[in-house]
């Protein structure tokens, strides 16, 4: 067999060119030059479609703004960077109508300008149509005598447009204005009406309509393996500054995590996120810098507060026992790797909003105390007292208590957390069996629910008498939040809120939320005694454990310069360049 | 067997065949079209997420691609256009099926091409090998490294061989590029790693198999004949023990061809990047898109069809003993 191996080892050899990764020289960043492709590897999902308006998926949005921006985005520390915007826009004192005047130099490829006009009809036109049921229509819809109704777009003149709205909304610029793009009025127009034909229209599924609107412009998208952009010439950021600095953009769609991070290791991808254990690995090495940075989501521990959970979960003091027993610092450690912050409530610490005054911190510090736990159980009316003067924790009936939680599989962050979950409550008596569903099932047969023996469609909120098709007391999953706009976050925590799955429900919450979108929080420091007071009470409810804020880290080439590190760390993107090639 | 008689088994073959891809292509649509999800799904959160009513949600989601009208209507309308050569518009990848096929079917076509070469060439030869030097050394080591190689799952394979080739020595790039081009130097290297991730199982296979059968003939009454008739052993082995050997080895062969286009080659396009059919239908089949699916499970369907009747075919030449009439 020796010459099988010779062969292999032969033929492995002459296909191979002999070149080894090398750790590039430190020297000072020399001023950016246009050179290079940098090539960002991804292990998840590519996207649907570049036509935006019909994308439900974060690539989507992603491709397509990659060649294309929105009226403004944010820095690393929530400042309103303009875009298409040519001034910072304009809200009026009552907060009812705002104003946006856009740049008057931005272009469609065939060379005509883009006006007003373009931004009103797709709006008007598009998103607030019946025939398209653009996914995200109700950012653009506020709630006038019990009904929503649209806000309303106007041109003012070439380059301004209004929208004017009936209900104040201090969030709504951020929470939709500054994401809008523009579809262009006049290659839009010979689709209107026709879904099938604006779906398939060419010119919107290779984005060949971007004229300057982006730092780059689209070249390639070949499914599930890569998105390819190139410099754009004559895109409007880069009048000043020559940006951007790559001749090409590529997003790499790779299988796993693993191929990804052995793809950095290799040097033949310029970025990628970097696993937590991978950290300590790719900071020994020369060849590649890693950035830890804060993120936007959090993950949490959801109790069951319907009819068809534990009802023992209904009970306040039972849930901040609970939460009590589950250590936010060994989630951070053991899970986590370092790499979170804990979390109190669905607010950020980097958010102005935040606050830790007056919220409780379950499971961390002084409340991280299982005896005391079992003190709230036993006081509660699930416990004895045992002859030593220990508390046995119990069901009301005498029985041992047990409880399902239910999660995503996969060997991932949820899964190790239901094992400690589990762990964790097993230290106070409670059984907790793990239910590994896949994530279609979960939402079809655990989250979405219906009230029993009617025929109504499933949804994530379908009222107090809704419940599930599974029984279910915990579930692990991971949110989102905006930090400067954390208002959205109603949908989780009102009780008609579209994504309160788990049947909460406190009247206090409901009418902060609605004031904190309210003429009253134009007032600054009202809004944010108003995001306090929710934080608060959402602490005390303990409707939900939550766990911690992780933080994102992200491995680069180490000559790839202009990085601005932070939560929005792609900000500037258009400002990286290689030191050299 | 005459001439006639073969065309006869091959024209009957080739309407079975039709038949057979009519309800291959009938029972994939009515199972993806009837089942619980719709391509609707990844819409509900979002939108539910802002009150909407989720049966609206699907509704429209189900206009725009037009599965909103009654399933008999859908699937009359899909099997005239599959006939009239429109295969569709996939919802997940935004773009014709019959474009989507005709960009990604060269790259799984390239992979299990090479890799059937790879495999059935060294694993029989091999395997032969192994046969004629039978109880040696080379014997053993042989049906070790069989052994390991059948227990080695391709995807852990793929990651080493990417850490020692790629990250260690540098030799060859992590994933697969698809902007080289086809015919190249550049890209036969670049398959390298893939070819020996998805070969080295089924060559490990071919190498039992052939060693089994060439011992099956060594041991047959002809070879003995033939050796007492003086022939060389290097005639008595080529001409007789491995011409009758190979023929259940093809069987296998085909037999394999059929499980790697249906999607055995997946875990080693996931591994190296590789934008194959096997990806694109995985994809596929999460995003309920429908006109994917029904078009790759039908091509595989006729892959698997027509490898048979090749495999048929070759018999009839390999072993004149073979007749269809």
């Amino acid at each position: 067999m020796k010459w099988l191996v010779i062969l292999i080892i032969a033929l492995l050899a002459v296909t191979a060119g002999c070149s080894s990764p090398s750790a590039p020289e430190s020297a000072p960043a020399p001023e950016p030059t246009v050179t290079g492709t940098f090539i960002k590897g991804t292990s998840g999902g590519d996207a649907e479609t570049l036509n935006w308006l019909l994308a439900a998926d974060a690539s989507s949005f992603s491709y397509a703004g990659s060649a294309m921006d929105s009226l403004a985005t944010y820095d690393n520390d929530w400042n309103v960077v303009l875009r298409h915007l040519a001034k910072p826009v304009q809200v009026s004192e009552d907060g009812l109508t705002y104003t946006m005047t856009i740049r008057d130099d931005l272009t469609w490829s065939d060379n005509t300008g883009v006006t007003a006009e373009d931004y009103v009809y797709t709006l008007k036109n598009l998103m607030f149509s019946d025939w398209l049921n653009y996914t995200y229509q109700t950012d653009w819809q506020e709630t006038v005598n019990d009904e929503a109704v649209f806000v309303e777009p106007e041109v003012v003149d070439e380059t301004t447009f209004i929208i004017k709205r009936q209900t104040v909304d201090p969030e709504f610029a951020d929470n939709a204005i500054y994401s809008l793009m523009p579809y262009p009025k006049h290659i839009a127009l010979k689709y209107e009406g026709d879904v099938k034909a604006f779906t398939q229209a060419e010119e919107f599924n290779n984005l060949s309509f971007t004229g300057n609107l982006g730092s780059y412009r689209y070249k390639e998208w070949v499914r599930n393996d890569k998105f390819v952009v190139e410099r754009n010439p004559d895109n409007y950021l880069g009048r000043d500054d020559d940006s951007p600095y790559f001749k090409e953009y590529v997003t790499k769609l790779l299988g796993t995590s693993a191929a990804v991070n052995a793809a950095l290791e290799a040097g033949d991808i310029t970025y990628t996120g970097v696993e937590p254990e991978q950290v300590a690995k790719f900071k020994q090495m020369k060849s590649v810098k890693v950035f830890t940075v804060p993120t936007r989501g959090y993950d949490l521990i959801i109790f069951n507060l319907r009819n068809n959970g534990w009802d023992g979960l209904k009970n306040k003091k039972v849930r901040q026992a609970l939460s009590m027993s589950i250590g936010k610092k060994m989630v951070i450690d053991s899970i986590r790797l370092g790499f979170a912050d804990p979390a109190f409530s669905f607010i950020p610490s980097s958010s102005p909003w935040y606050t830790d005054e007056g919220v409780p911190q379950y499971g961390f510090g002084d409340l991280y105390d299982k005896d005391k736990a079992k003190q709230l159980l036993f006081e509660a009316g699930y416990g004895i007292r045992k002859p030593g003067g220990t508390t046995a924790v119990q069901d009301k009936d005498g029985k041992p208590l047990k409880l399902t939680l239910a999660t995503t599989p996969g060997g991932g962050i949820s899964e190790n957390l239901a094992f400690l979950v589990k762990q964790e409550l097993g230290d106070i008596d409670i059984e907790v069996d793990i239910k590994l569903v896949p994530w279609p099932t979960l939402l079809r047969q655990y989250v979405m629910n219906k009230a029993p023996g009617t025929d109504e469609e499933p949804r994530y909120n379908n009222g107090p008498e809704a419940v599930s098709e599974q029984p279910w007391e915990l579930i692990i999953m991971a949110f989102n939040t905006h930090p400067i706009a954390p208002s959205g976050s109603r949908v989780f925590f009102t009780t008609d809120g579209g994504l309160n799955f788990w049947g909460y429900t406190n009247p206090k919450v409901d009418k902060l939320f609605n004031k904190v979108t309210s003429r009253e929080a134009l007032d600054i420091d009202a809004r944010k005694k108003m995001y306090a007071e929710i934080s608060q009470i959402i602490a005390e409810d303990q409707s939900v454990a939550f766990l911690t804020f992780p933080r994102g880290n992200h491995g680069f080439q180490a000559n790839v310069e202009g990085i601005d590190v932070g939560m929005r760390l792609g900000w500037n993107y258009h400002k990286w360049y290689f030191a050299e090639p | 067997m005459t001439e006639r008689g073969l065309q006869g088994y091959i024209v009957k073959r080739l309407i079975y065949a039709v038949l057979i891809t009519c309800g291959v292509v009938t029972i994939t649509f009515l199972l993806l079209r009837l089942g619980p999800s719709s391509p609707a799904d990844k819409y509900l959160a979002n939108m539910s997420a802002r009150t909407q009513d989720p049966s609206q949600v699907i509704a429209a989601v189900e206009a725009r691609y037009g599965l909103d009208k009654p399933i008999h209507e859908q699937y009359a309308e899909y099997v005239v256009n599959l006939v009239r050569g429109d295969w569709g518009w996939s919802f997940s990848t935004s773009m014709p099926v019959i474009k989507l096929i005709q960009r990604h079917w060269v790259y799984s076509f390239q992979l299990i091409l090479l890799s059937m070469l790879f495999s059935a060439s060294l694993g029989i030869l091999i395997g032969v090998y192994s046969a004629i030097k039978q109880y040696t050394r080379t014997d053993y080591l042989a049906t070790l490294l069989s052994f390991i190689g059948i227990s080695i799952p391709n995807f852990w394979l793929g990651i080493m061989l990417i850490l020692i080739f790629s990250v260690q020595l540098g030799w060859f790039k992590s994933y697969y590029d698809t902007g080289l081009p086809m015919f190249s130097l550049a890209n036969l290297k670049a398959l390298v790693l893939p070819v020996i991730t998805l070969g080295t199982g089924m060559m490990a296979g071919y190498t039992r198999y052939a060693r089994s059968a060439t011992l099956d003939n060594l041991r047959k009454d002809f070879v003995r004949t033939a050796r007492a008739k003086g022939l060389p052993e290097r005639v008595v082995i080529g001409k007789h023990a491995f011409r009758n050997a190979v023929l259940p080895i093809i069987t296998i062969i085909m037999f394999d061809l059929s499980g790697v286009v249906f999607g055995g080659a997946y875990l080693t396009e996931i591994i190296f990047g590789i934008p194959g059919l096997g990806r694109i239908s995985f994809n596929a089949i999460f995003a309920n898109d429908y006109p994917v699916v029904v078009t790759i499970t039908l091509i595989g369907a006729m892959v698997v069809l027509l490898t048979n009747l090749a495999t048929d075919i070759v018999y009839t030449r390999l072993d004149p003993r073979i007749r269809y009439d």
